[in-house]
């Protein structure tokens, strides 16, 4: 138990898949000019990443991986190198899906998250969850948190983003550094404050 | 089929400079700056992304009669996938230290929003010739930038140029140390942020709005 | 990923054309890229095989330095000094596996035992972490350590495999002064704060990467403790010359 909690506060805070691997910023750039945006597209990755994390670790390991294969008589087959078309397959169909499932029956969550469910198909950071849930060789407990922590550690940078730019929308900013590279600045500097957790010990 | 060099020069122009992909058109650092700690996997990883860009224009482009439109992006998405597979192989037989360092983000091509937006932009409207040399071009300008943000936090961050270390000893002597922000992280967003104010601030470029 | 773009105005909108240019479109790709990796893969193979032989040579300190090496050479190398065998529970070394024994490698020159490895496989903050802890003939001197794989964080739980983290290995003891089990550890921030005794059972810790030092220093315990009675046997033979072949005999 300790160990999952350690997990996921480590893929929220230390490991934070926007802040530290760089996953997902087109779309953190893009959807952070209001906080509403922001939220509601950081719910949907939520949901998104800890929905597809488990569902590809058992595509994964039960059909792709080295062995995977025995009980149907190929002990020997290899079918790990088709795993980034798996997966942006599986990503893509399960989006398509959520959105279906939330259109039929909530209409109150299709309208907060419905826009932004097509937009999250090509966004790195899901993708990026499911192989580092293979290169990390998590059991399919800590797919679950690791996805769901990502998720959160996605949404909560960018929340933040947006309520910072919020803030300093009236800023004087150089001519030149206005826009794209002050974001980026931004970002830098979020990342630093999120990087300050790693001394902590759970 | 145009023949005119001109015209294919002014087709890399546009990509590699006056709408670089990274600076103007904002798409695609996403898995772009997890591989600049070091000059060599971010060469790698930009001669690995300017072929997938430069392949995947010219196969799209060449199927471009034949795609149904409805099936369009999923077509796109296999054409992309594919040659990334491919690659990540190519890497693992024949530079296997590098594809070790660059660990998922040689897969995270295939969500690199360049590729797949010069496809729907640029390879469905024209001939495989011309979508190559686009695909390649902007390869080669995101290559440009990642290779800026990699030279520079090398350098800054452990004092080295393609592992070599490169600042004289007499410079450690008078106080300079290894600056290790530029090795993690936040390095990286600092970098580029400025990057990109250098590069609006140079002549050629129309001012990227907000 | 649906598209209603114009209309479907044609044959190539209609449903037996989508359908057939789909699985064309499938079947030509997956031949493609099955096909490159049948053919890649003994070389893939290949390169893990040389990877973990140059990581087994680095813990052993057996690679020159400022030297371009080429598989051949790190074949060679590795033909010339490293023996894979396996020890049973009470530290027996055997020439091949049996239920319950575990695996090490001897380091050989011209037949007289230099010291032995042992494998290293431990959690860490992300995955798991591999490597290798190279020992000296006397049974408690480490002589080397390398990573071969793990997915820590980059230029934090990362610098396990920077030259300096591994460099500091050298020559730590695993014993105490009563010559009791120890283990090596990594340190919280430099081992230059520590007492004087615990010097040579620590190694400087990298900033930012508490839990990873953590999970590495467990795991190199656990490890030891395995692995201990065959660093007894070793510890035995103190000061004498070891053959390759008698060890391998007794």
């Amino acid at each position: 138990m300790g160990d999952l909690l350690s997990l996921f506060i480590n893929s929220v805070f230390i490991g934070n898949i926007l802040l530290a691997y760089f996953l997902g910023i087109c779309s953190f750039i893009a959807v952070s000019k209001t906080i509403e945006t922001a939220t509601g597209l950081g719910l949907a990755v939520i949901f998104v990443l800890t929905v597809t994390s488990p569902v590809n670790w058992l595509i994964y390991h039960g059909l792709l991986a080295p062995g995977a294969l025995a009980w149907a008589g190929f002990p020997e087959l290899d079918l790990s190198f088709l795993k980034f078309i798996t997966f942006i397959a599986v990503i893509a169909a399960m989006v398509q899906a959520v959105e279906m499932v939330i259109d039929r029956y909530s209409p109150l969550l299709y309208a907060t998250l419905g826009v932004f469910l097509p937009l999250i198909a090509v966004n790195c950071a899901i993708l990026g969850t499911s192989l580092f849930i293979v290169e990390r060789n998590h059991t399919f407990i800590e797919s679950v948190v690791f996805g769901a922590g990502s998720g959160t550690g996605w949404m909560l940078a960018i929340v933040s983003l947006a309520a910072i730019r919020k803030k300093v929308r009236y800023a004087d900013v150089p001519k030149g550094l206005d826009g794209f590279g002050f974001i980026m600045i931004i970002a830098g500097l979020m990342a630093m404050t999120f990087m300050m957790f790693s001394g902590i010990t759970l | 089929m145009q023949n005119d060099l001109s015209h294919y020069k002014e087709i890399l122009v546009k990509g590699i400079w006056r709408e670089n992909p990274v600076a103007y058109q904002v798409l695609g650092i996403c898995s772009a700056l997890a591989v600049t700690v070091k000059m060599s996997t971010a060469l790698v990883m930009s001669i690995a992304l300017t072929l997938v860009a430069g392949f995947s224009g010219l196969i799209i482009s060449s199927l471009r009669h034949l795609i149904p439109s409805n099936i369009r992006i999923i077509v796109e998405l296999t054409v992309i996938a594919s040659l990334v597979i491919i690659t990540d192989q190519i890497l693992q037989a024949y530079l296997y230290d590098i594809s070790k360092q660059l660990s998922i983000f040689v897969g995270l091509i295939i969500t690199n929003c360049i590729i797949l937006g010069r496809a729907e932009a640029f390879a469905l409207a024209n001939n495989p010739a011309d979508s190559f040399v686009d695909g390649i071009a902007n390869g080669l300008g995101y290559s440009m930038i990642l290779v800026a943000v990699a030279f520079l936090r090398e350098l800054l961050g452990s004092g080295q140029f393609f592992g070599f270390s490169v600042i004289p000893q007499f410079v450690y002597d008078m106080g300079f140390q290894d600056m290790g922000i530029m090795v993690l992280a936040p390095g990286a967003f600092f970098v580029i942020g400025l990057l990109v104010w250098l590069k609006n601030s140079l002549p050629g470029i129309s001012h990227e709005k907000k | 990923m649906s598209d209603k773009k114009k209309s479907n105005r044609s044959f190539k909108d209609s449903r037996v054309y989508v359908v057939f240019f789909a699985l064309t479109v499938a079947l030509v790709f997956s031949v493609l890229i099955t096909s490159a990796a049948t053919m890649l893969k003994p070389l893939h193979q290949q390169n893990r095989i040389l990877d973990k032989k140059t990581n087994l040579l680095e813990a052993a300190n057996l690679l020159p330095e400022n030297e371009k090496m080429t598989p051949e050479k790190i074949q060679a190398i590795y033909d010339t000094h490293i023996r894979e065998v396996h020890a049973d529970p009470r530290g027996q070394i055997l020439r091949s596996a049996t239920g319950d024994s575990l695996q090490l490698y001897l380091i050989h020159t011209d037949q007289q035992v230099q010291g032995y490895i042992v494998p290293i496989s431990t959690r860490g903050l992300w995955g798991k972490i591999h490597g290798y802890l190279a020992f000296e003939a006397d049974g408690e001197t480490v002589a080397g350590f390398s990573v071969y794989s793990h997915s820590e964080t980059p230029g934090l739980g990362g610098e396990i495999e920077s030259q300096w983290f591994q460099d500091n290995f050298k020559g730590k003891k695993i014993l105490n002064a009563h010559n009791q089990l120890v283990s090596v550890s990594i340190a919280k921030g430099r081992t230059e704060n520590l007492p004087e005794s615990l010097q040579d059972h620590y190694v400087d810790g990298i900033s930012g990467a508490t839990l990873t030092g953590r999970y590495l220093s467990e795991g190199l315990e656990e490890t030891l403790m395995q692995y201990e009675p065959v660093s007894i046997i070793f510890r035995q033979k103190k000061g004498t010359q070891t053959q390759l072949e008698t060890l391998l005999d007794e």
